[in-house]
């Protein structure tokens, strides 16, 4: 047991003082505070220099430029001040880092959220034209990761075609598409096909931006309804 | 028969710089050994207070550090914190984690007393008094000087053991629960011991005592 202590003792005593506040509070390195005072008490940092993280190292992010930055992060900042401070606290949100070019095992990624870390790491140039959609998507990811019993994943799949099936994982598939279908079809986007989860983060991100759901067809229905009743057990005030 | 040699100017002049190389030598030696050479103590009973009953004096190697505590702002925290100080539990207890310029952390009841250091175990022991709640949701300022209560990667595991910063952190805000501020003295707590390449400090400073200012 002694020699166990000494060698803890030793592990603590070599190790490099790591004082950067930001790694400690969510083990991402090369941050910095970009904005601290929000209403919803959100905390924007952005990479200073590309980063490294998760197992395998295969998680990589670069910096942007500031000016970039100073655009995406109004952005940003609009679409994610519709969720208020009580929603967030209970999707475990706290901080958004800026970056771009995230990508995952070197698979390019909108974004990544952790909310064990209270997290959501976006990448600021992933695909323009859908760019608001896309941070409301990674809002979901958060939201179904603190909730998994309400996202019953069988429950969603349950409302396809039976002869319907999704891909093992979203990058199992070329299915990548984010133009918002004409003729629904029980989807909103081609990407919606790839998983359960993705579908319906496709159906929330598509009512948080306000898309048209005239014409929709039964199945999307059923989805909405699903996504909307599910939302307000979490937070019976959530407005889409 | 001895002859009187008398010295010639240039040795009195020698002799005279080394007697002041001496002094300087010397005095120097103890200016720089006292750590505490330029840091003012603050005596609690020369300044009058708002709120005396939240008032605490922490008193370290370099003399007192006075604490103002907000119990409106974390009720659960600062009366544990109160709890513990009118029992005089943080007396000997070690200053076991420091970043130099940005905290100090003590109060380790269990593993952190002068008589009973834990090296292996310092920063997780407990007070015997059960957790607290966090409370982090009023707004809070943690800039230079503020004191939280510290806790383990969970909300709601606080105890015994606090923090002070020595520079601002906004971050901190919502993280952690803040007890209260240091409103004198915290040059005093700059000069607490800290190692360059760890945050946890061996043969650590230890807090001499830690009082209500009222009983």
């Amino acid at each position: 047991m002694n020699i166990i202590r000494s060698f803890l003792l030793l592990f603590l005593l070599t190790i490099q003082v790591q004082a950067n506040t930001i790694y400690n509070l969510i083990k991402i390195p090369n941050l910095e505070i970009y904005e601290t005072k929000t209403q919803n008490k959100l905390r924007y940092l952005y990479a200073k220099q590309p980063f490294t993280i998760g197992v395998n190292n295969n998680i990589n992010c670069y910096n942007s430029n500031k000016k970039d930055l100073d655009d995406k992060y109004k952005t940003v900042k609009k679409n994610l001040d519709r969720y208020n401070h009580k929603f967030l606290k209970k999707i475990n949100l706290k901080y958004i880092v800026l970056c771009e070019d995230l990508s995952i095992s070197k698979i390019n990624t909108a974004g990544i959220p952790d909310h064990i870390m209270k997290t959501l790491i976006l990448d600021i140039n992933f695909n323009q034209n859908y760019f608001e959609r896309v941070i409301h998507h990674e809002v979901f990811h958060a939201i179904n990761d603190s909730y998994k019993n309400l996202f019953d994943e069988k429950v969603w799949s349950g409302f396809n075609d039976k002869e319907f099936k999704y891909a093992k994982c979203s990058t199992c598939t070329d299915k990548l598409g984010l133009n918002t279908y004409t003729n629904t079809m029980g989807f909103f986007t081609e990407y919606s096909r790839s998983t359960a989860s993705e579908d319906m983060a496709e159906v929330f991100s598509h009512l948080m931006v306000g898309s048209n759901l005239e014409n929709i067809d039964p199945i999307l229905e059923k989805k909405i309804q699903f996504i909307i009743i599910n939302l307000q057990k979490i937070d019976k005030n959530f407005i889409l | 028969m001895i002859n009187k040699i008398k010295a010639t100017k240039s040795e009195k002049i020698i002799f005279g710089f080394l007697i002041s190389l001496a002094i300087f030598f010397f005095g120097s030696y103890f200016l720089i050994k006292d750590k505490c050479l330029f840091v003012k103590n603050y005596d609690p009973q020369n300044i009058s207070f708002d709120n005396p009953q939240n008032i605490v004096i922490l008193n370290v190697s370099c003399g007192n550090v006075i604490i103002e505590l907000y119990p409106n702002i974390s009720p659960n925290a600062v009366k544990r914190f109160k709890t513990l100080v009118s029992s005089k539990a943080y007396d000997d207890v070690a200053f076991h984690r420091v970043v130099e310029g940005a905290l100090i952390q003590a109060g380790d009841l269990e593993f952190g007393k002068k008589n009973n250091l834990d090296y292996g175990k310092i920063g997780t022991g407990k007070s015997g008094l059960g957790t607290v709640n966090s409370e982090v949701d009023a707004p809070f300022d943690f800039d230079k000087g503020s004191v939280g209560l510290a806790r383990t990667q969970k909300y709601n595991t606080e105890d015994s053991q606090f923090f002070i910063l020595l520079k601002n952190e906004p971050l901190y805000e919502t993280e952690f629960t803040p007890i209260g501020k240091v409103i004198y003295g915290l040059k005093a707590l700059e000069k607490i011991k800290y190692l360059d390449k760890s945050q946890y400090v061996l043969r650590p400073d230890f807090i001499n005592s830690l009082r209500m200012l009222i009983n």
